[in-house]
C-alpha cells in the first residue's frame, strides 16, 4: 500500500519484486551499445540524439541553400531547373525550421533544462524518448520525397492554398510529394507538443528545493515560454493540415476554390501557428544568450525580472500579430492598422532584452572567449534583424517589402544571426559540460569570424535587392534589373558562410576526439548545470539533489562553500535512508509506438489503407504495452568517494 | 523521490513530491487540454467562417439536423460525466467495485453517444450531406468527427482502465501472464461495445423501416442475427472475465490515473456543449 | 559595411526600384520606409555606440584580467529600464502615426479624386496577367481586353480590381505602388497613379508555381489624348493584310533564328534605353509586309489549335483562358512580359515554350499535369513521369516564321 501510494504520485510505479516479468515487459538495462541508445530515457542522451540529428539536417538544409545561391549567382543561370529550384527553397525552409533550429533548441532543452533546475530527469522520461523518435519519424517522412518518383514538395514551406490542391500541386496522378509534406509536419507537430508538455510539467513540478520561479535560470524560463507557445500554436497548423489532408484524400472542400473554399483561411490558420513559431525559434536563443553574457561578464544578468517578463510579453503578443504576414492580402484598413500597431508593440519587449544584454556587459569583466564572441555577434545581428522587422511593421512600407529579398534579408538576420548564432554559441558554451573537452580559442574564434563575415556578405546585400524590386522564390532573374552585382556578392558570401560552417563542424568533431580536457567549472559559471560532479554528468546528474538559495545558484554555491557542503552531507544521508537515488527504467515502447506511427503514416500517404491500419494497430498495441509495463525504476547508491552502485532489487 | 511515503490518509489534492504539490499527471493533462482547446478552436472557427461565407445554393443545415436526437445524445454525454465523477470519487475512497460499476456506466453512456453519432452520420449521408457535397458537409463531419474520435479514444481509455482494475499484484498468481490476458479482456469488452451498438442500430433501422410491428422483427432477425449472437457471446465473455484471481493491484493509489482520465472525459463533454451550441442550436435561432 | 552599396553602385536603381518612385502611392510608401529607416538608424547609432563602448571599455585585457576581482554583482536598475521602455515607445509612436495615415491613404483612391479614377480589372493566371477595361465596351463583343501590358492614363488615379481563378498571385509595379495579392474567391483592389507618361516593370510577387519567377508584366502610362487614341485603336478588330500571291515561304523571313537555350535573356539595351519610345514604335504599322506568309500564318494559327485558347478578335479563335492576341503585334513584350516582342523571341517562344516558361500550358496543355484535359505541345505520361515524343502540336521553323509574320501583323 505504502509503496504504491508513493509511486503513483511521482509517476514511478511499484517495481517488479520477486517473480520475473514476462519477456515482453522485461526492462532493458544496457548502459552502452545500440540497445542503450534505442531504449534510452536519459534526458542527456535524448538531448544528444536531438543535437546530432539537428546538426545533420542543418547541413542538409545548408547544402540546399548553397544550391539556391549558386543558381542565382548570375542572371539567367541554368544550374537548376525551375522545379528543382522550387523544391530546394521549399525543403530548405522546412528543414531549417522544423529539422534544424527547433530540434537543436530541443536538444538544449533536454540536456540543460533538467540540470538547471536540479532534477534527475524530466517528469515523463519515456515520453521524452518518444518525442525524439517521433521527431526522427517526421524528418524521415518529410525527406522521403527526394528518393521517390514524386520528388520533394515544391509549393513552399507555407503551402498556400490552393497551390497544395491536386490540380496545382500534383505533377502526375498519385503524386504524393504534398501528402508527404502534410504528414511529415503533422508528425513533427506531435513530437513538439508531446515534448513541450513534458517540459512544462518538468519546469513547474520538478524544481530542486528552494528554486522558486523567480530564481529560475533565464534559459529555463525561455524553455517554459517556448513550450507554452508550442502547445498553443501547433494545434492551428495541425488542424489546417488535417483539413488539407481531408481535401486531398477524402474530397472535402476546405481550400478547394471551386467548392467555395477560402484560401485566405489557410493563411490565417497557418500564420496563427507561423508567427508564434518565429518566437519558438528565437526565445531559446535569447535564453542561451542570457546565460552566456553574465558568465563571461562575471556579473548577474541586468534586470532579470524584466528580461523574464519581456519574454512572457513577447510570447503573449506573439499570438496577436500573425496577420502582419498577410498585409498584402487585402484585409482592409482597420485590421491592417491593428496588426501593424500590435507588431510595433512587440518591438518594445524585444528591444528591452537587447538593452538588458548591453546593461549586463556594462561594468563587467568581459572575457572574450569563443561563446562570448558568438553571443556578441548575436546581439549585433539580431539588432539588425530587429530593425528591419520594425520597418516591416509599417504596413504601407511593407507593401513594397513583402515577398521581396528585403524580407529574406530580415528573417535570415533573425534566424541565422539570431537563432543559429546563439545555438552555435550554446554548443561552444556547453561543450565542456557535455563532453569534458573544450574547443581551442584560436580555432573557435577563426570559425566565428569566417561565419560572421560570410553571413553578412550573403545577407546584407539582400536588403538592397529587395528594395530594388527583386521578388522572393524566383529561380531566375534578368540581367537588366540592377540585381547582378548584389546577387553575385551574396553567393560569394554564401560560399564563405558554408566554408565557415564546415570549419566549425571540423573543429567540433576534432575537439570531441582530441580536444583539450577541461577542469571542473571551466568558465567560472553561474547556473546550476555546472554544479554536476563530473563533465560529462553522470546518469543521475547530481550525487545529491541541490538546494537553491539564490538566483545564480552555482555562483552562490561557490561563494558559500562551507554552508553548502554541510547541507549536502545532510541531504545525502537523508536520501540514502529513503532507498537511494530513484532512476527511471529504459523502455522499448517509445520506439515501438513510433515505428507504428511511421509505418502507418507512410502507407497512409500512399493511400494504402490496409498498411495504414496495420501501422495504427502497432501504435495502439505499443501504447497498451507502454501503459501495462508501468514506469518502472531502480535505485542508485553513491558512496563518499562518488562511486555509484546500481540496485535493481528494491 | 522517496522521502514522502504517504502513510495513512492520502491527500488527493496535494502531492508532496512535486514542487507545486500538483501531481505530474494532472498538470500534464491540464496542459494537454489547453492545447486541445486550440485544436477545437481552430475547427470551430473554420465551421463558423464557412457558415458566414456560404456558397450560393449551399445546403441548409436544418433540413438534416434532428435536434431531438442530438439533444438526447448531449444529455447522455452529460450524464456520463456525472458517472465519471462518481468513478473518481469511488477510487479516491478505494472502493474498487464501485469504480468498476461507474466506469462501466460511463462506457455505456459514451457508447450510446457514439452510436447516436454513427446513426446521425449514416442518416445525413442518405439525405445527401457528404464530405464533398458542400462546405457544410466538410466542416460538419470534420468537426463532429474529430470530437467523435476524442470520445472513442476516451471510451477505449475507460475500457483499459476498467480492465486495469483487475490487475493482480506483481509476483502474485497469474501476474506474469496478466498483460496478455488483459489485452484479450480489452478486446472482449470492445467487441461487446461494438456488437451491442451494431445490434441496436440494426434494430432501430428495422423499426424505422417497417414501423414497430412483427414485420420489423422478422426483417431484423433476417439481417441482424450475426451481430446479435456476437453481442450475446461477447457480453457473456465480459461477465466471465470480470473476476480477479487474487487481490487486485488497484486502489486509492490509482485515483490520480482515474482523475486524469476524468479530466479528459469532462473536457470532451464541455467541447461537445460548445459544438452543440455552435453547430446545432445556432441554426435554430 | 554601409558604404558598400555606394562602392558597388546601382543597388538602389533599376526598372523595379522602390526608391525611384513615379507616383503618389509608391512615393508615400517609400516616404514611410524612410521614416522607419531614420528612426531605426537613430536607435541603432545609440545602442551600437553603447554596445561598442561597453565591449571595449570592460574587456578583460589578458588572462590575468579575467581572474581579476569579481565586479560588483548588480542586478539592474528599474529607472534605467523604465526610461528605455519609454524611449522605445516614443520612437514607435513616431512610426505609428504616418503608418496609420498611410494605411488609409494607400487602401483606396482618395475621396476627392474618386470620380476621376479610371477603373481596370487585372486577373492573374499561371503565369500571365489579363487586363480588362470595364469602361471600354466594344459593340457586340463586350469589354476591351489586353494581356501582360496594362496601358493607363497618366496623371489620373487608376483603381485596379484584382482577381484570380487559379492560385494566388500578387500585383506589383514597384515604381507605382506596393503589391496587393490576387486571391481566389476574394475581391481585392489597389490604386495607383503615374505622374508622367512612362513605361514601368511589374512582376508577380506571390509564389504561384513553376514559372512564378518569369510571370511579369508592364504598365504603360500615356498622356490623356495618346491614351484615348490607343483605346480607339485597341477597340478595332484584328488587322487583316490581304494576300497577294500563293503562299511562298521565304527561307529567313527577315531574321535568323538560333535557340539561345533555357532561361536565356530576352531583353536588349537598345530597348531599355528608351522603352516608352520603343513602345510607340511598336504601334506603327510596318511599311513592307509579306502578305502571303501572313496568310499562311493565319491558317496555321487555326490548324495548330492556337484558337482553342487564344482569341484574335475579328479573325479566328474564341478562347479566353490565354492572352488575347488581337493586337499582339503592338505589344512590346511576349510570354508574360518576359521577352521583348522581336521576331526572334516570338519564334523562340513558339518553338520552345518550355525553355522559356517551364510548365506553361502551350507545352503541357490545360488542366495541370495530373489531369490533362487538353494536351499541349508534348504528351505528358503520368506513369513514367516524363514527356514522350508523341507531339500533339508540332511547330517547325518554317511554320514558326509564318506564325511570327502573322502575329506581328496584328498591330
Amino acid at each position: 500500500m505504502e509503496a504504491t501510494a508513493k509511486a503513483s504520485f511521482t509517476g514511478h510505479d511499484s517495481p517488479a519484486k520477486t517473480e520475473k516479468r514476462s519477456w515482453l515487459f522485461t526492462r532493458p538495462t544496457a548502459t552502452t551499445g545500440l540497445v542503450s541508445w534505442l531504449t534510452t530515457v536519459d534526458h542527456k542522451r535524448i538531448g544528444f540524439l536531438y543535437g546530432v540529428c539537428a546538426l545533420f539536417f542543418f547541413l542538409v538544409g545548408g547544402f540546399e541553400a548553397l544550391l539556391i545561391r549558386l543558381q542565382l549567382i548570375v542572371p539567367n543561370n541554368t544550374l537548376l531547373s525551375a522545379n528543382t529550384y522550387n523544391e530546394m527553397f521549399t525543403m530548405h525552409a522546412t528543414t531549417m525550421i522544423f529539422l534544424a533550429v527547433m530540434p537543436l533548441s530541443a536538444a538544449f532543452f533536454n540536456y540543460m533544462m533538467p540540470l538547471q533546475i536540479g532534477a534527475r530527469d524530466v517528469a515523463f522520461p519515456r515520453l521524452n524518448g518518444f518525442a525524439f523518435w517521433v521527431f526522427l519519424a517526421g524528418a524521415i517522412v518529410l525527406n522521403i520525397g527526394w528518393f521517390v518518383k514524386s520528388g520533394a514538395p515544391d509549393m513552399g514551406w507555407f503551402g498556400y492554398a490552393p497551390m497544395t490542391s491536386h490540380q496545382f500541386a500534383d505533377r502526375f496522378a498519385g503524386d504524393m510529394s504534398t501528402d508527404l509534406w502534410i504528414m511529415g509536419l503533422q508528425i513533427l507537430g506531435v513530437s513538439s507538443v508531446v515534448g513541450s508538455l513534458n517540459f512544462i510539467v518538468t519546469i513547474i513540478n520538478m524544481r530542486a528545493p528552494g528554486l522558486t520561479m523567480m530564481r529560475l535560470p533565464v534559459f529555463t524560463w525561455m524553455t517554459l515560454f517556448t513550450a507554452f507557445l508550442i502547445i498553443l500554436s501547433f494545434p492551428a497548423i495541425t488542424i489546417a493540415l488535417v483539413e488539407l489532408m481531408m481535401d486531398r484524400s477524402f474530397g472535402t472542400g476546405f481550400f478547394e476554390v471551386s467548392q467555395g473554399g477560402l484560401p485566405v483561411l489557410w493563411q490565417h490558420l497557418f500564420w496563427i501557428f507561423g508567427h508564434p513559431e518565429v518566437y519558438i525559434l528565437i526565445l531559446p536563443a535569447m535564453g542561451i544568450i542570457s546565460e552566456i553574457l553574465p558568465t563571461f561578464s562575471r556579473k548577474p544578468l541586468f534586470g532579470y525580472p524584466i528580461v523574464v517578463f519581456s519574454g512572457a510579453v513577447i510570447g503573449f503578443l506573439g499570438f496577436g500579430v500573425w496577420s502582419h504576414h498577410m498585409f498584402t492580402t487585402g484585409m482592409g484598413t482597420v485590421a491592417t492598422a491593428a496588426f501593424s500597431l500590435a507588431t510595433m508593440a512587440i518591438a518594445v519587449p524585444t528591444g528591452v532584452k537587447i538593452f538588458n544584454w548591453v546593461g549586463t556587459l556594462w561594468g563587467g569583466h568581459l572575457s572574450m572567449r569563443t561563446p562570448m564572441m558568438f553571443a556578441l555577434g548575436f546581439i549585433w545581428m539580431f539588432m539588425f534583424g530587429g530593425f528591419s522587422g520594425i520597418m516591416h511593421s509599417a504596413a504601407p512600407a511593407d507593401a513594397q517589402q513583402q515577398d521581396s529579398y528585403f524580407v529574406v534579408a530580415h528573417f535570415h538576420y533573425v534566424l541565422i544571426g539570431g537563432s543559429i548564432f546563439a545555438l552555435l554559441a550554446g554548443i561552444h558554451f556547453w561543450f565542456p559540460l557535455m563532453f569534458g573537452r573544450k574547443v581551442s580559442e584560436k580555432a573557435g574564434k577563426l570559425s566565428f569570424w569566417i561565419i560572421f563575415i560570410g553571413f553578412n556578405t550573403t545577407f546584407f546585400p539582400m536588403h538592397f535587392l529587395g528594395l530594388n524590386g527583386m521578388p522572393r522564390r524566383t529561380f531566375t532573374y534578368d540581367g537588366n534589373m540592377g540585381w547582378n552585382s548584389a546577387n553575385f556578392i551574396a553567393t560569394i558570401g554564401a560560399l564563405i558562410l558554408g566554408l565557415g560552417i564546415a570549419y566549425y563542424f571540423y573543429v567540433m568533431i576534432w575537439t570531441y576526439f582530441k580536444g583539450e580536457k577541461v577542469k571542473h567549472d571551466v568558465w567560472d559559471a553561474r547556473t546550476l548545470e555546472w554544479a554536476v560532479p563530473t563533465y560529462p554528468p553522470p546518469a543521475h546528474n547530481f550525487h545529491v539533489t541541490p538546494t537553491v538559495h539564490a538566483r545564480d545558484a552555482f555562483w552562490y554555491e561557490k561563494t558559500h562553500q562551507e554552508e553548502i557542503a554541510k547541507e549536502k552531507a545532510a541531504h545525502a544521508k537523508d536520501e540514502e535512508s529513503h532507498g537511494g537515488i530513484h532512476m527511471p527504467s529504459q523502455s522499448w515502447f517509445p520506439l515501438i509506438v513510433t515505428l507504428g506511427l511511421l509505418i502507418g503514416a507512410i502507407f497512409f500517404v500512399n493511400h494504402n489503407y490496409v498498411g495504414a491500419i496495420i501501422g495504427g494497430a502497432i501504435l495502439v498495441l505499443g501504447i497498451y504495452g507502454w501503459a501495462i509495463e508501468g514506469p518502472g525504476g531502480y535505485h542508485l547508491h553513491v558512496d563518499k568517494e562518488g562511486n555509484v552502485t546500481r540496485d535493481d532489487s528494491h | 523521490m522517496s522521502t514522502h511515503a504517504a502513510s495513512a490518509a492520502i491527500d488527493h489534492h496535494h502531492d508532496h513530491t512535486t514542487t507545486t504539490g500538483i501531481p505530474n499527471k494532472k498538470l500534464f493533462m491540464w496542459a494537454f487540454l489547453a492545447s486541445d482547446c486550440m485544436f477545437f478552436g481552430a475547427l470551430i472557427a473554420t465551421h463558423l467562417i464557412y457558415r458566414l461565407h456560404p456558397v450560393p445554393g449551399s445546403q441548409e443545415p436544418t433540413t438534416f439536423f434532428s435536434i431531438e436526437l442530438t439533444s438526447f445524445s448531449t444529455f447522455i454525454l452529460l450524464m456520463s460525466s456525472l458517472l465519471m465523477a462518481l468513478a473518481v470519487n469511488a477510487c479516491q475512497k478505494g472502493n474498487v467495485p464501485a469504480v468498476r460499476k461507474m466506469l462501466i456506466g460511463t462506457i455505456f453512456f459514451g457508447a450510446i453517444f457514439l452510436a447516436c453519432q454513427v446513426y446521425e452520420f449514416t442518416h445525413f449521408v442518405h439525405l445527401g450531406l457528404t464530405l464533398s457535397s458542400s462546405q457544410l458537409g466538410s466542416t460538419f463531419y470534420t468537426l463532429t468527427g474529430t470530437h467523435g474520435c476524442h470520445v472513442a479514444i476516451g471510451v477505449l481509455w475507460l475500457v483499459m482502465m476498467y480492465v486495469r482494475t483487475f490487475k493482480p499484484h506483481d509476483g502474485a498468481k497469474g501476474s506474469k501472464l496478466w498483460p496478455y490476458y488483459s489485452l484479450l479482456h480489452v478486446g472482449v469488452v470492445v467487441a461487446a461495445i461494438v456488437f451491442c451498438t451494431w445490434t441496436v442500430l440494426d434494430a432501430t433501422h428495422a423499426i424505422l423501416e417497417h414501423g414497430f410491428n412483427g414485420e420489423a422483427i422478422s426483417a431484423y432477425l433476417h439481417h441482424g442475427m450475426i451481430p446479435l449472437v456476437a453481442a450475446a457471446v461477447s457480453l457473456i465473455a465480459c461477465r466471465l472475465m470480470a473476476r480477479s484471481a487474487s487481490a487486485e493491484d488497484f486502489g486509492e493509489a490509482n485515483a490520480i490515473d482515474v482523475e486524469s482520465m476524468g479530466l479528459y472525459w469532462h473536457f470532451v463533454d464541455v467541447v461537445w456543449i460548445v459544438i452543440f451550441t455552435v453547430v446545432y442550436l445556432l441554426e435554430y435561432l | 559595411m554601409l558604404a558598400l552599396p555606394l562602392l558597388v553602385g546601382g543597388w538602389v536603381s533599376g526598372p523595379q526600384s522602390t526608391f525611384e518612385t513615379a507616383g503618389p502611392v509608391a512615393r508615400s510608401q517609400t516616404g514611410l520606409m524612410y521614416v522607419t529607416l531614420i528612426v531605426v538608424m537613430a536607435i541603432f547609432v545609440i545602442v551600437a555606440g553603447v554596445l561598442t563602448y561597453a565591449t571595449f571599455k570592460f574587456k578583460a585585457k589578458d588572462e590575468s584580467g579575467e581572474k581579476a576581482p569579481v565586479p560588483p554583482q548588480g542586478h539592474g536598475n528599474p529607472l534605467v529600464e523604465l526610461g528605455l521602455i519609454g524611449a522605445s515607445v516614443f520612437a514607435l509612436v513616431i512610426i505609428a502615426i504616418p503608418t496609420v495615415k498611410g494605411i488609409w491613404y494607400t487602401y483606396d483612391v482618395p475621396e476627392a479624386e474618386r470620380a476621376n479614377a479610371y477603373e481596370v480589372t487585372a486577373i492573374g493566371y499561371q503565369w500571365w496577367f489579363k487586363f480588362e477595361y470595364p469602361s471600354e465596351q466594344i459593340d457586340n463583343v463586350g469589354t476591351l481586353v489586353n494581356a501582360n501590358e496594362l496601358v493607363i492614363p497618366a496623371g489620373r488615379p487608376v483603381r485596379i480590381n484584382l482577381r484570380t481563378f487559379d492560385v494566388i498571385h500578387s500585383f506589383w509595379v514597384p515604381k507605382l505602388a506596393g503589391k496587393v495579392d490576387m486571391m481566389p474567391n476574394r475581391g481585392n483592389h489597389l490604386w495607383l497613379q503615374a505622374d508622367e507618361p512612362g513605361y514601368f516593370w511589374g512582376q508577380c510577387a506571390e509564389y504561384c508555381g513553376d514559372s512564378h519567377a518569369v510571370m511579369r508584366f508592364r504598365v504603360i502610362a500615356l498622356a490623356e489624348d495618346e491614351f484615348a487614341a490607343w483605346v480607339a485603336q485597341q477597340k478595332q478588330p484584328a488587322r487583316t493584310v490581304t494576300a497577294q500571291a500563293e503562299a511562298p515561304r521565304p527561307a529567313l523571313a527577315g531574321y535568323t533564328f538560333t535557340n539561345p537555350g533555357r532561361n536565356a535573356p530576352g531583353w536588349t539595351r537598345e530597348f531599355d534605353s528608351d522603352p516608352l519610345g520603343n513602345w510607340r514604335k511598336m504601334q506603327a504599322v510596318p511599311s513592307a509586309e509579306d502578305a502571303a506568309l501572313i496568310a499562311h500564318g493565319r491558317q496555321l494559327f487555326q490548324e495548330k489549335n492556337c484558337i482553342t485558347c487564344h482569341t484574335v478578335r475579328g479573325h479566328e479563335g474564341g478562347g479566353v483562358t490565354a492572352p488575347d492576341l488581337t493586337h499582339v503585334g503592338s505589344r512590346t513584350t511576349i510570354a508574360g512580359g518576359l521577352l521583348e516582342n522581336s521576331p526572334e523571341n516570338l519564334h523562340r517562344w513558339l518553338r520552345f515554350p518550355d525553355e522559356v516558361k517551364p510548365g506553361n500550358k502551350m507545352w503541357l496543355g490545360i488542366g495541370g499535369m495530373a489531369n490533362v484535359s487538353m494536351q499541349g505541345y508534348v504528351h505528358w505520361d503520368p506513369e513514367t513521369r516524363s514527356f514522350t515524343d508523341k507531339r500533339n502540336i508540332e511547330v517547325d521553323d518554317d511554320e514558326a516564321r509564318a506564325l511570327v509574320a502573322y502575329l506581328h501583323s496584328l498591330k
